[in-house]
């Protein structure tokens, strides 16, 4: 048999699958816009000062109850606010503010970017509550938040806001469950772009009792670290020790199981009672501890059976005064960067392995770096004279948060970054979408 | 020649009037002289002859009277009466054709009829074929309401004396016709105006008004040569004009309904007629014989235009009449007969084309009875289990049965994939069709391609349920597929075991399993009518031997074709440019230059006359080329070369990857078989090699921004028919070399060849019948628009939606029209306005603070956000500012645009922007001063507006609209003018005539019909 005929055809063959790899090149290329969710801070309640942190003077800003879009830039690294909600475009770097009430309290929260859902674990609505809700619609249209509250009743009726564009509403907290002592709101956008802010300020009659920026966290989970606690200890003439009080809430259908572990310098331990400790689905507890420790912070990770969200309310004292502070849940630690100007916080580091790259941007624009290592907790203090530190590496499993004295009072702010690179893919024209 | 008057009381005068009538005068003679109740008196008139018709005339002595050639019928008769002594009382005149020859009893039946039956003035005998003397010709006559000459029998109708007896009837042919002499003088004889043809009809209508009865004695018997009418001789008489039969018969046809029915019939009557000769004109253009079809036209026109003549005849008429002309009702046959006939013959004519008598089929006769076999043969018990095990059966069986169960979640009206949501009814994709302007995304120009208007017709077998008839047409593919793959396969081989599997295999192809889940109608349907294409072009290589009838018909299958996918088109011409080469090299060997010519004319013609017929859409390919690679409705991405390869279309809904068929092992084994497998398999590896070139391309078109793999489906078709046929030549060869031999490696082959096919069926079945039914098309699904966004009309919406895999999202957007996009729509959508292409990104990346006016400046009322959706994103169209959200429901968000936005806005001169009412397309609606009017449609020179019965002026502004002047408040009219799209549409109309009109079969004209056909 003759076989060049055939062999020819399968070299067609051979040579059409050259040629169609050739051609063949890959034709979803998807296209990405890029870029950092401008930034919300809060307002500045009557009785209130507040400052915010920047990392750089052209930082672009803009009132959010000026109806003209325009920005320009804040010209200072430490800005102090009168009484508007502002709206940075910080690109990736995460402002702070400080909020604090002459001779009372202080308090530190991150400005972010809108968010989809936000839990306050924190303040109460009895009698001794001063506290405050913000809700701030930096969108260009109005829009509509949902408000779910729980408390040690268990969850509240619903409720839901109408934000006008450009504006905050300011709602008090003891109208969210009048007579309830311990709460926890949920507030969830249903449109808009919604930034929220709680205060949480106690005082008795004419004393007043301290209060703090209460930090949100995005969503419950199984695991909760809270990084940063201040652990005062026993002073001098003082009876016991000042106690925490850990307030959780697992907001779904099911009884929770939660163990809390406490790590400190000296060492990893559960408190006493604190294991295996059930909670009830919907309704808010309370366990109070008073650990035994040397270290001045610790942190606490919870595990639970059920996603649970939940806070320490600490109390210090400061001055001559009485302050609290709720530390909160913080993410896992990642690469950011976070502008401090003005604040020397005291970043606590939880985790099996710590093993953080930091690297701090002094006021007149040297660069110091540093290396932060250590099992369980690890603690750090930020130079006086840095704009913002970077986290350029950073291991797994890692979370922090910060603690600053001043001279008002005692605050915490999660180490987490304000607004995340957004990577929006560009989108296509598809008559397909028209068809189911 | 004796009276026989004092016999039976009658005097008969035979009148014979004779023109060029030598062939049959013999005969007609010999007839008349042997009566067997003889004529009284013969007398004859010729008009004419140039034949011996006189010398016969005198030899058998018979006295006539010369006329002039172009004396008719009945003038020639009253010559004859003329000369006649003076009427007596029962005195007859038998009008004899020199073409009909009475049998020796006719005359005596036809006296014996008329004897008791005074009222009678007038009887005909039955008239049977001159060659084919079994054949009824006629048995009476009337007339039909379009003038059809009605004899109520059957074409070629054979006598059994299934007519016989003495009827009633209106008329009775003037060819052995008896007429009493005193009635027929009082009539004035035969119409004069009637030279020739219907005067029979005309007389006998005349003669029942006058109050007479005209009857047929069927015991009389004539034989009919018809020698005018079947066109035997020329017509030469006055008035006939060009001396054309069919002419002058349609003429007086219509003149005797016009002369003679009741005065308000008449507008009917013309309606009728002229309908009628339009009808039977296209018909005979398509039996290419314009000459009758002229006949037809001229023979209405030329009476119609000298209406004096029916005026005058309708007096004549009037003055002899005593009854009413109604009194022929009776006779007149029903129109359903008529309508009854003519579809009887078109199912005769079908049947006879489909399945044609087979005189080769061997009959046996009972002499060749065994009678003792017969006691030995068992009875034949009909064992219809038996039947269950024909390969046929079983095949047919259980590929409904795959199809069945592959469909069940495809029961009502399909959807998904590349296939939108049918409309409801037929009307909507002719207008599709129709239309010059397409209200897709912002508007298009596109031409509605042929397979839109295809489906339209199509579906009319569904009573214009489109829905009905795609669902059907995806139910039963596969089993047609099988069908017509089996068809072409028995001409492979005639086993039986070997043609249906390898069918069967077919149907069960990746390519045919990918097509029915993925919605391409044009490769289902492509794999339908391959086979069939592939039997018409089976001797292609001679291609100088198709005759150009048959290069016709072939075109008007690949024009049908191409109409669905011109991709079919890409595959011709790869073809034609490969057959062209190597005609090119033959020549230089053969240096045969009117062969080659003639080839590469055929060639040409079958490859680009479908082309033409698929004008205009098929020419705006040349300007948009990535047209020639799609299929109708949306593109659906190809899987790329590496699944081409195996046979494998790819993409969603397709066979996996693994699921290896065994297409190209079988053509790369044929390819080396000594049998005629091997030509097969060259040209399947010649389409193998096109697929996965084209395969590896990527285009953006159909409304689809992005670049997606083009999908191989039409050229796959191809690759499996040749791997199936060349398969089934290579077992049938196989086989009986394998039982003959030893075992070797071509057993060894054999047996993987089918231990693969086999395992690619059970696993392509198992596929097909379990994860390919959740297919891409389904029935019944939900619409992606909100019913309340479809409420408001001339609404456009920016749509946003989420599509692809979990793993694998990407945000599209398309304008709608507050609707799901229907059949056809896709085909011509536009590409998206840059601006708008902006708008969008600006929504989704939040960039997009100037999106609303963007979207207002384009007339987009409302932002539509198809769930589910990011959240993110939702909220950053929140934070834009311009929309206003109005609903959020669990189908998705919608924002209005807050800025005004409609389909047609006024700016007035004081710049204030205002909405009007506009309809779908065109529009009439009041501007209430001077100002700039802006229709939110992509520009085209189109569109006009008229005030007051001027154009206003038109020009694009900068986003590509269109604006018009508004120099006064008033009333303006909004068209697309579509002229241009008539045209084309005109022009294809043409085109396809002419080429339908080249495939039909001849007709031929009664000339050229052989005696024996005509009997």
């Amino acid at each position: 048999m003759n076989f060049s005929r055939p062999l020819r055809f399968i070299a067609f063959i051979a040579g059409a699958i050259t040629i169609a790899s050739a051609l063949n090149v890959a034709v979803t290329k998807k296209s990405y816009s890029e870029n950092y969710p401008a930034v919300v801070c809060p307002p500045t309640l009557s009785g209130l000062s507040s400052q915010i942190s920047l990392s750089s003077k052209k930082t672009p800003f803009q009132r959010l109850q000026n109806r003209s879009t325009k920005t320009e830039p804040v010209k200072v690294l430490r800005l102090p606010v009168m009484k508007d909600a502002l709206l940075f475009d910080a690109q990736g770097s995460t402002p702070v503010v400080w909020q604090s009430r002459t001779g009372s309290w202080a308090g530190g929260a991150l400005c972010s970017g809108p968010a989809s859902s936000q839990w306050f674990v924190g303040a109460s609505a009895d009698i001794t509550t001063k506290g405050r809700l913000m809700v701030v619609n930096s969108g260009l249209s109005d829009a509509v938040v949902d408000l779910n509250v729980f408390t040690e009743n268990g969850k509240q009726p619903p409720r839901t806001l109408n934000v006008p564009s450009k504006n905050y509403l300011v709602i008090p907290v003891d109208s969210l469950a009048p007579g309830d002592k311990t709460l926890t709101v949920n507030v969830v956008p249903r449109s808009g772009r919604i930034n929220s802010f709680m205060i949480d300020e106690q005082g008795k009659g004419l004393r007043a009792l301290g209060g703090d920026l209460v930090n949100p966290t995005s969503s419950p989970s199984r695991t909760v670290v809270i990084p940063a606690i201040p652990n005062q200890g026993k002073k001098p003439g003082q009876g016991a020790a000042p106690a925490h009080v850990l307030r959780v809430l697992t907001p779904g259908e099911v009884d929770a199981s939660v163990t809390v572990e406490l790590l400190s310098s000296d060492g990893v331990f559960i408190p006493v009672g604190l294991n295996s400790r059930s909670i009830s689905a919907g309704q808010v507890s309370e366990f109070t501890f008073a650990p035994k420790i040397s270290s001045s912070a610790f942190a606490v990770k919870i595990t639970s059976t059920e996603p649970v969200v939940a806070a320490v309310e600490s109390s210090v004292a400061i001055g001559g005064g009485k302050d609290f502070t709720w530390s909160t849940a913080a993410p896992e630690l990642s690469e950011f960067t976070m502008a401090v100007t003005g604040l020397t916080p005291l970043i606590v580091f939880a985790g099996s392995e710590i093993n953080v790259a930091v690297e701090v941007t002094l006021v007149n624009g040297k660069l110091i770096r540093k290396a932060i290592k250590g099992t369980d907790v690890a603690t750090w203090r930020v130079p006086a004279a840095a704009r913002s530190f970077t986290i350029t590496k950073v291991g797994k499993q890692t979370y922090a948060g910060a603690l600053v004295s001043s001279v008002n009072g005692y605050g915490y702010f999660p180490i987490a970054p304000g607004s995340v690179l957004t990577r929006v893919e560009i989108p296509d024209s598809n008559i397909r979408i028209l068809n189911p | 020649m004796a009276s026989q008057a004092a016999v039976d009381k009658h005097r008969v005068t035979a009148v014979l009037v004779s023109h060029n009538g030598a062939v049959w005068l013999p005969e007609v003679v010999a007839a008349l002289t042997s009566q067997t109740r003889p004529i009284d008196v013969i007398t004859a008139v010729d008009t004419g002859s140039q034949d011996s018709s006189t010398k016969l005339l005198k030899s058998a002595r018979i006295p006539f009277i010369s006329a002039d050639v172009e004396t008719g019928f009945g003038a020639a008769l009253s010559l004859a009466v003329n000369k006649l002594p003076k009427s007596i009382d029962h005195e007859w005149i038998w009008l004899i054709h020199d073409d009909c020859a009475p049998a020796p009893t006719a005359l005596a039946e036809l006296l014996a009829a008329i004897d008791d039956r005074p009222q009678v003035v007038m009887v005909g005998p039955k008239l049977l074929g001159w060659h084919d003397r079994t054949h009824l010709l006629e048995a009476g006559v009337s007339i039909a309401g379009n003038g059809a000459r009605w004899t109520g029998l059957e074409p070629l109708e054979y006598d059994q004396g299934q007519h016989d007896g003495n009827h009633d009837v209106l008329a009775v042919s003037t060819a052995g016709a008896l007429i009493r002499r005193d009635v027929f003088e009082e009539l004035g004889g035969l119409d004069p105006n009637l030279t020739l043809f219907r005067d029979d009809v005309d007389f006998g209508w005349r003669a029942r008004a006058a109050g007479h009865s005209v009857m047929v004695a069927t015991g009389a018997v004539a034989f009919h040569a018809q020698a005018s009418a079947n066109e035997r001789r020329t017509v030469e008489v006055d008035g006939a004009f060009l001396h054309r039969p069919l002419l002058l018969d349609r003429r007086n046809a219509a003149y005797v309904l016009l002369s003679n029915s009741s005065w308000w019939m008449l507008p009917w009557l013309v309606v009728q007629i002229l309908g009628t000769a339009i009808a039977r004109a296209v018909g005979y253009l398509l039996a290419k014989l314009p000459g009758y079809a002229g006949d037809e036209i001229l023979a209405v026109g030329s009476l119609l235009v000298r209406p004096g003549l029916i005026i005058a005849a309708r007096k004549v008429r009037k003055k002899q009449r005593f009854v009413s002309a109604r009194v022929i009702a009776e006779f007149i046959p029903p129109r359903w007969s008529q309508v009854r006939l003519a579809s009887e013959g078109f199912v005769d004519a079908v049947r006879a084309k489909l399945f044609p008598e087979n005189s080769q089929v061997p009959t046996s006769s009972v002499l060749d009875a065994n009678e003792d076999e017969d006691l030995l043969t068992p009875v034949n018990n009909n064992n219809w289990f038996g039947v269950f095990k024909r390969p046929e059966v079983i095949g047919f069986v259980l590929i409904s049965l795959v199809s069945l169960l592959n469909s069940r979640n495809r029961f009502g009206a399909l959807v998904g994939g590349a296939l939108p949501i049918s409309p409801a009814g037929a009307t909507d994709l002719w207008s599709t069709y129709f239309e010059s302007w397409h209200q897709v995304g912002m508007g298009s120009t596109i031409a509605t391609p042929t397979w839109v208007a295809i489906t339209a017709t199509a579906s009319l077998l569904f009573l214009g349920k489109v829905q009905f008839l795609i669902t059907t047409f995806f139910l039963v593919a596969p089993i047609v597929m099988m069908f017509t793959a089996s068809k072409l396969l028995k001409r492979l081989t005639s086993n039986s075991w070997i043609s249906i599997p390898a069918a069967f295999l077919y149907a069960v192809s990746p390519v045919a399993i990918a097509a029915v889940s993925t919605g391409h109608i044009a490769t289902v349907l492509f794999m339908i009518l391959a086979p069939l294409v592939a039997l018409l072009l089976s001797d292609v290589e001679k291609i100088e031997s198709f005759s150009w009838r048959k290069i016709a018909g072939v075109s008007l299958l690949l024009a049908l074709l191409y109409g669905f996918s011109l991709m079919i088109f890409v595959i011709g011409l790869a073809a034609g440019l490969i057959s062209t080469l190597s005609d090119y090299e033959k020549h230089a060997q053969e240096a045969n230059a009117p062969l080659y010519s003639l080839r590469l004319q055929k060639r040409a013609a079958l490859i680009f006359v479908p082309f033409v017929m698929n004008v205009p859409y098929s020419l705006e390919t040349i300007m948009h080329p990535s047209r020639l690679l799609v299929e109708p409705g949306l593109l659906i991405s190809g899987g790329g070369p590496i699944h081409a390869l195996l046979g494998n279309p790819g993409g969603a809904n397709s066979l996996p990857i693994w699921l290896v068929s065994p297409i190209l092992l079988v053509l790369i084994v044929s390819l080396f078989s000594s049998t005629h497998a091997r030509r097969i398999a060259e040209y399947g590896v010649g389409a193998l090699v096109l697929a996965v070139v084209i395969s590896s391309l990527s285009i953006s078109t159909h409304g689809n921004e992005a670049s997606s793999k083009v999908w191989p489906g039409p050229v796959l078709v191809l690759v499996t028919l040749a791997s199936v046929a060349a398969g089934t030549v290579l077992l049938d060869r196989l086989r009986e070399t394998l039982v003959l031999s030893h075992i070797h490696y071509r057993h060894i082959l054999s047996a993987l060849l089918l231990f693969t096919t086999f395992t690619y069926s059970v696993l392509a079945i198992g596929w097909s019948v379990t994860k390919g039914a959740d297919s891409l098309v389904q029935a019944n699904r939900e619409t992606v628009m909100p019913a309340f966004l479809s409420v408001e009309k001339d609404v456009k919406i920016l749509v946003l939606r989420e599509v692809g895999s979990e793993n694998d999202k990407k945000i599209q957007y398309y304008l709608s029209r507050g609707k799901d996009i229907s059949l056809g729509e896709p085909d011509v959508a536009p590409p998206q306005t840059v601006a708008i292409a902006d708008a969008a990104r600006g929504l989704i990346d939040g960039s997009g603070v100037t999106s609303s006016s963007t979207l207002s400046d384009f007339g987009v009322k409302y932002l539509y956000v198809k769930a589910p959706f990011k959240r993110e994103i939702i909220r950053s169209i929140d934070g834009l500012g311009g929309f206003s959200r109005t609903s959020a429901t669990s189908l998705g968000v919608v924002w209005k645009v807050t800025a005004p936005a409609s389909r047609l806005m006024f700016v007035g001169v004081d710049g204030v922007r205002k909405e009007l009412e506009a309809g779908e397309v065109g529009a009439r609606t009041f501007v209430p001063s001077a100002g700039t009017l802006i229709l939110t449609e992509t520009y085209n020179r189109s569109w006009q507006v008229l005030e007051n019965g001027y154009r206003l002026d038109r020009k694009m502004n900068e986003q590509g609209l269109p604006t018009f002047t508004v120099t006064e408040a008033g009333e303006i009219s909004l068209i697309h003018d579509g002229t241009v799209r008539r045209g084309w549409l005109s022009l294809q109309l043409i085109f396809f005539v002419i080429v339908l009109v080249m495939a039909l079969p001849a007709g031929r004209r009664k000339s050229e019909i052989s005696e024996k056909e005509l009997a």
